[in-house]
């Protein structure tokens, strides 16, 4: 069977390796301590565990995370000659007819937060977006209709 | 119990806080976050069964996910929009479209929102005990991050939630121009079944086509199911207006109350089912969707004040009041079995059973939630009759008394007692 692949791009694979360590650290910590406690972390995950008292739940989720590592695929910008086209890891500039604009970069499901306005590639946004290119139409439409026209596409991977 | 009572006092207000998006869009009296957080926690039940994930995680990741709000306010990115003209109908336009946002600014407003909700929720639980401060914390976090499969998939239905409130609100009216939900969800639905849910939603009511296949039609029986269960929110309680209360909670935020009580005094209750207490309170007034809020054994005879009979808890011979519990019971159960009929029959079985459980107190949890219904009912009442102090509840404290019988709900009455009637 074929083994699953995650795209990420390096800031979310390195993101993921960086919680990952830390989880560790207070794995390891918590079986000295057992006192589960409110960590303040920027990151989410190692907050998140902090005081979890159930060391499977963060062990499911440390297993989870080391899969996703071992069988990461790094997104790369696209050759000089195809970076006019919207593909994961793009920063997509869009512009509606009376010149409002609207970006979104499109990621996998994995880094997706659209609240900081990076969108999933199966998201029928995220769908509408792949593929085009520079000058073309981006229709989005399920029921609604929304058109823009792509101005922009960025790879800022690195 | 002093702070947990304080943290009940805060979280009330939720149920008299309108959401923003429906204000900026200009409906009059709409839906409040308690009665949001409600729907959510319907439609989680009903969804991420189907969908094979934990329904208690996923159903306190609904329930907990806008607590916050007491301290952040509901925060949209319309507030921070830098682009909203000043013009009425300028702006009202505006507000018809999904914010038109530079990725720079997404993740400021993002990162904003994220860190103002943060302290919202920690200055909110700060007084709590560890196990239930973390689990609340946790809750949200998992929401907001997606950690788990739940965390992920309640964050995409809250958008479908808005959605479906949208739909209520406007029906089809200006479907072309009013893109805002629409395109707020389709931002973020990834999830299988929540694709295909929005797809149900677009047959329905944007294409009016028939829906024909197995499971998409399951899909609209619970769409439907929805519609029914929302119109909760809108329905006031009968007792508060039988008693000249202006405003008062609808079921909907009473359900709010008896949800967030029995998961905070359920979670010091180690021997109970948590899972099946946050289910029954859910689900314990859905009869009302057809028969109406009931308030017998309240007997209202022509020419007497309301007030007057509020005086005392009804004195009744246990034969009347056997009377009254089955002549409810049967009006509730043909409700509950209407409202069911087309859910798929495992979780029709379910629904009716919890309700079922709770009328007749059945099981350790459902006596439970008996008396935690209790004092919701109470906390409500000490806190209209702030405003009027003439308001007569002494009739909801003999209630209180006849039902209660668990030595954390008792412990927590006589803090009630404490904070409102200092002299004693």
């Amino acid at each position: 069977m074929a083994e699953e692949k995650f795209y990420l791009t390096k800031k979310g694979l390195e993101k993921i390796k960086k919680e990952y360590e830390e989880l560790k650290a207070l794995r390891m910590k918590k079986i000295k301590e057992k006192r589960p406690e409110i960590l303040h972390s920027e990151d989410s995950n190692p907050e998140y565990f902090a005081f979890q008292e159930d060391l499977s739940l963060m062990d499911a989720k440390m297993a989870e995370m080391k899969n996703i590592i071992d069988h990461a695929v790094l997104i790369k910008p696209p050759p000089k000659e195809k970076q006019n086209i919207a593909q994961l890891g793009a920063l997509v500039t869009l512009e509606e007819k009376d010149g409002k604009i609207n970006e979104y970069m499109i990621v996998s499901s994995l880094e997706a937060n659209p609240n900081e306005g990076k969108i999933s590639n199966l998201s029928p946004v995220g769908k509408a977006i792949l593929g085009k290119k520079i000058g073309q139409e981006v229709v989005i439409t399920s029921p609604i209709k929304i058109v823009y026209k792509i101005k922009k596409i960025k790879y800022d991977l690195d | 119990m002093k702070n947990l009572l304080k943290f009940f006092l805060e979280t009330e207000k939720l149920k008299e806080m309108p959401r923003t998006g429906w204000v900026l869009a200009g409906i009059e009296n709409p839906e409040r976050i308690a009665e949001h957080c409600f729907s959510l926690s319907i439609i989680s039940f009903l969804l991420a069964k189907k969908r094979g994930l934990n329904q208690k995680r996923a159903i306190q990741i609904a329930f907990f996910h806008e607590l916050c709000e007491v301290y952040a306010g509901d925060l949209t990115p319309f507030l921070y929009y830098p682009h909203l003209p000043k013009d009425d109908e300028k702006r009202r336009k505006t507000l018809m479209k999904w914010a038109r946002l530079c990725q720079k600014e997404k993740e400021k407003i993002g990162k904003i929102k994220f860190k103002k909700e943060k302290m919202a929720l920690l200055k909110l639980i700060k007084f709590l005990k560890p196990n239930l401060k973390n689990a609340l914390l946790n809750a949200w976090l998992d929401y907001e991050k997606g950690i788990s499969k739940e965390g992920k998939f309640i964050h995409q239905l809250n958008r479908i939630d808005t959605l479906i409130q949208s739909i209520e609100y406007f029906g089809m009216e200006d479907i072309n121009v009013r893109t805002n939900w629409w395109e707020w969800a389709e931002e973020i639905v990834e999830d299988v079944l929540l694709l295909k849910f929005l797809k149900v939603l677009q047959k329905k009511f944007y294409e009016k086509r028939p829906i024909e296949e197995k499971e998409d039609k399951e899909l609209e029986n619970i769409l439907d199911f929805i519609f029914k269960i929302n119109q909760l929110k809108k329905m006031p309680r009968t007792i508060w207006v039988s008693m000249g209360i202006k405003n008062p909670e609808t079921v909907a935020g009473h359900i709010f109350t008896t949800t967030l009580m029995g998961w905070i005094f359920g979670s010091e209750r180690k021997e109970l089912n948590l899972e099946k207490i946050l289910k029954i309170t859910l689900c314990h007034e859905f009869p009302s969707v057809y028969t109406g809020d009931l308030i017998t054994p309240f007997i209202f005879p022509k020419g007497k004040e309301k007030r007057e009979i509020f005086e005392k808890w009804p004195r009744l011979e246990k034969k009347e009041k056997e009377k009254i519990f089955f002549g409810d019971y049967q009006k509730e159960r043909k409700a509950i079995e209407r409202l069911t009929k087309k859910l798929e029959s495992d979780l029709r079985k379910e629904i009716i059973g919890l309700w079922d459980e709770y009328k007749n107190n059945l099981t350790p949890e459902a006596r439970f939630v008996n008396q935690i219904n209790v004092l919701a009912v109470l906390l409500e009442a000490l806190l209209y009759q702030k405003k009027d102090k003439y308001l007569p509840i002494g009739w909801i404290w003999e209630w209180a008394y006849e039902k209660c019988e668990d030595p954390i709900i008792f412990e927590f009455l006589e803090e009630l007692k404490r904070r409102f009637y200092k002299k004693i």
